[in-house]
């Protein structure tokens, strides 16, 4: 048997450890009957795991709310309410009384029961398909007799690696990250929940493993490399031994890079790139400020809505803006508004539609509903007086949604003003340009906005019209691609006439390759995620800005994407030998 | 027995949170309590029940009681629903 699993790679890092095998899949059940002196023992040994599974659950309910907080942890309180309905409970105690055993009696219930939500025509009903799961696979698990399998318990300091199907939200909320060192996951895609998840917490993942789970039975030691994607089941000495040396060569090159920290971030002609990072959670804010960022490009915001119960208030908004914000103490913090829709569904649920990417969703979305846009909006205006706020609007492709955004952000601040709480009034309001029609009308947009910010995959997603997960079409997404170099130079020399900050805030800028483009396009601040600021930054200073402009020019004037990519990696390796680092960011070599 | 129509007013309807929080609020009572929506008739005191309404946003529902404290109960779930669940 290979004990070499290939998956995708979601989250760098290499970790040797032993497997910590979470089958959160519903079990299966044999039918047993009962006899009816059996009967009421069956009904009490029922009742007796509902209240074990509450208890349970109160107990991890109380965990999540210490690793994640109370709004996380409300989704456990809903799992209890389940256990305790009393039309559940008759149902199945009916179905013993007519001599089925309390695990098969519980099994056909929940078969219904999750059959009729999972096909039920709102969203939001679907939705709760999962919390039903869970609550069918904790009782069986307890009237089967079956290990608990919960990632609560296992001990701190195990350093262990978590495998099982896919981390749904509410198994993620109980994640004890002294305990579990890496992800795998069977299923799942570089851009899915854990991936991201992962990555913010700085946990090495793999996922889209398909198999791993069936070839493990637990307590085996792996190695995972997340750079790679791979998952090596009882590996040799020799092969932890070859990992151990890419683990050691990796953090010596991020050790290497942390000295550049505190460094300035100039090209050798003297040429100053501002660097920011991408924050996705409230709890990256502190890792991000140390990172050697001189701020934040972009929050993202959706973490608030996705995989949640319900929209959060303005309170617990304005709490986690607040909290970004401080932890950098005065240096400018891009907020984007809701960027939901597409494949980031917000609590409640959103309609089906045939072409999600471009549908109702960010700015559409937010405008229409416009009282819990103004919550938001409310948030963000009363974080901006703790710092240099600054709002984003994503997927804007006319100035009428730039005019009626700034209508409603009057009235947001009207509203705190009637309400006399602290706020900052003129937060600077700018825009994402990730779709060719904002960057055709870069000039009529610069008029009325603060600043711009090209995100470049959904350009480049929009631009080419390939969509950014299909992998079918992984070859086909060329961030080099003539047209889309050619909007983001329109974009920032518009930019840069009207006097506008036009920066670059899609994950693309901290592949070498791309930040040297960027910055030969013109472009002066890039936004990256945290872990990449120094590799960026050590970019910038290797470089001059008239070699990078020397490069775009030629990159531009290429026919085709490759054509581009070589007239840019040939003078990028120019100017830095065969350096082992850039062959992990370029693109397509 | 006692009825009363109410709309759901609060933005994200009654999804898991505030069906939860319905059911605890009927628990209290002795009456049945139903809530109906269209032709879907459910037990109150259910969570399955009340989040199978799927009732979103601006929907219409009727709340019935019947039993010794059934206006108190119509009165207190309508109550909860009218006050949005705490959302703003």
């Amino acid at each position: 048997m290979d004990r070499a699993l290939q998956g995708i790679p979601a989250s760098p890092g290499i970790v040797v450890g032993p497997v910590h095998l979470l089958r959160w899949e519903v079990p299966d059940v044999s039918p047993r009957i009962i006899g009816d002196d059996s009967i009421p023992g069956e009904i009490d040994r029922f009742r007796d795991a509902i209240e074990r599974a509450k208890e349970r659950l109160a107990h991890v309910r109380d965990r999540a709310a210490a690793h994640a907080g109370p709004e996380e942890a409300a989704i456990f309180d809903v799992q209890i309410g389940i256990l305790d309905d009393h039309d559940l409970k008759n149902q199945v105690e009916s179905y013993i009384r007519q001599n089925l055993a309390a695990e098969k009696a519980f099994d056909v219930v929940l078969h219904e029961w999750r059959a009729r939500f999972a096909h039920h025509a709102s969203p939001m009903m679907r939705e709760r398909v999962g919390d039903l799961t869970d609550v069918h696979i904790r009782l069986l698990s307890l009237l089967l007799g079956l290990p608990d399998h919960d990632p609560v318990e296992v001990p701190k300091g195990a350093k262990a690696i978590l495998v099982t199907h896919d981390l749904t939200p509410s198994l993620t909320v109980q994640l004890d990250r002294d305990a579990i060192a890496a992800i795998a996951t069977d299923a799942g895609t570089r851009t899915s929940h854990v991936a991201i998840l992962a990555r913010s917490l700085g946990l090495p993942a793999v996922v889209g493993l398909r198999d791993a789970i069936q070839r493990l039975t637990g307590g085996e030691h792996v190695v995972l490399d997340g750079s790679t994607g791979t998952l090596v089941i009882n590996p040799t000495d020799a092969e932890v031994a070859v990992f151990h040396h890419r683990a050691e060569r990796e953090a010596r090159d991020e050790a290497e890079l942390r000295l550049l920290v505190a460094a300035d971030s100039v090209t050798t002609d003297g040429v100053r790139i501002t660097l920011r990072a991408n924050v996705d959670l409230p709890e990256e804010s502190a890792l991000a400020a140390t990172s050697g960022a001189e701020g934040v490009g972009l929050m993202r915001t959706e973490f608030l809505v996705v995989g949640r119960t319900a929209m959060p208030d303005e309170e617990e908004q304005y709490r986690a803006y607040r909290r970004v914000i401080e932890a950098f103490g005065g240096k400018p913090v891009v907020i984007r508004t809701f960027d939901i829709g597409g494949d980031k569904l917000p609590a409640g649920g959103f309609p089906h539609e045939a072409n999600p990417f471009l549908g109702w969703r960010a700015i559409r979305m937010c405008l229409d509903e416009s009282d819990m846009f103004k919550v938001q909006l409310r948030a963000l205006l009363r974080a901006g007086a703790h710092g240099d706020a600054r709002i984003m609007l994503p997927l804007v492709v006319s100035i009428d949604e730039v005019r009626q955004a700034h209508r409603l952000l009057d009235e947001a601040a009207e509203e705190l003003e009637a309400r006399g709480l602290a706020f900052r009034r003129d937060l600077p309001l700018g825009i994402m340009v990730e779709t060719p029609a904002a960057a055709m009308s870069a000039d009529v947009l610069a008029k009325e906005v603060a600043f711009f910010s090209i995100g470049t995959n959904d350009l480049v997603q929009y631009t080419l019209a390939v969509d950014r997960g299909n992998v079918n079409l992984a070859a086909r997404f060329t961030p080099l691609h003539p047209a889309v170099l050619r909007l983001v130079k329109r974009t920032v020399d518009v930019g840069r006439a009207a006097g506008l900050e036009v920066a670059v805030c899609g994950e693309m800028a901290s592949q070498p390759v791309m930040a040297f483009a960027l910055i030969g396009l013109g472009v002066r601040q890039l936004s990256v995620a945290p872990r990449t600021v120094t590799l960026v930054k050590h970019i910038v200073r290797g470089i001059s800005a008239e070699l990078a402009a020397e490069a775009a020019e030629a990159a531009l004037a290429s026919d085709n994407a490759a054509g581009a990519e070589k007239q840019l990696t040939g003078r990028l390796r120019a100017a830095f030998g065969d350096a082992s680092f850039l062959g992990d960011g370029l693109l397509g070599s | 027995m006692v009825e009363r129509s109410v709309q759901v007013i609060n933005r994200n309807g009654l999804h898991a949170r505030p069906a939860a929080e319905i059911v605890k609020a009927a628990a209290k009572f002795r009456s049945d309590i139903t809530i109906v929506r269209d032709d879907l008739e459910v037990n109150g005191k259910s969570i399955m029940g009340v989040m199978m309404l799927a009732a979103e946003y601006g929907s219409e529902l009727l709340l019935r009681a019947d039993g010794s404290d059934e206006q108190d109960a119509v009165s207190a779930i309508a109550k909860l629903i009218e006050s949005k669940f705490g959302e703003s």
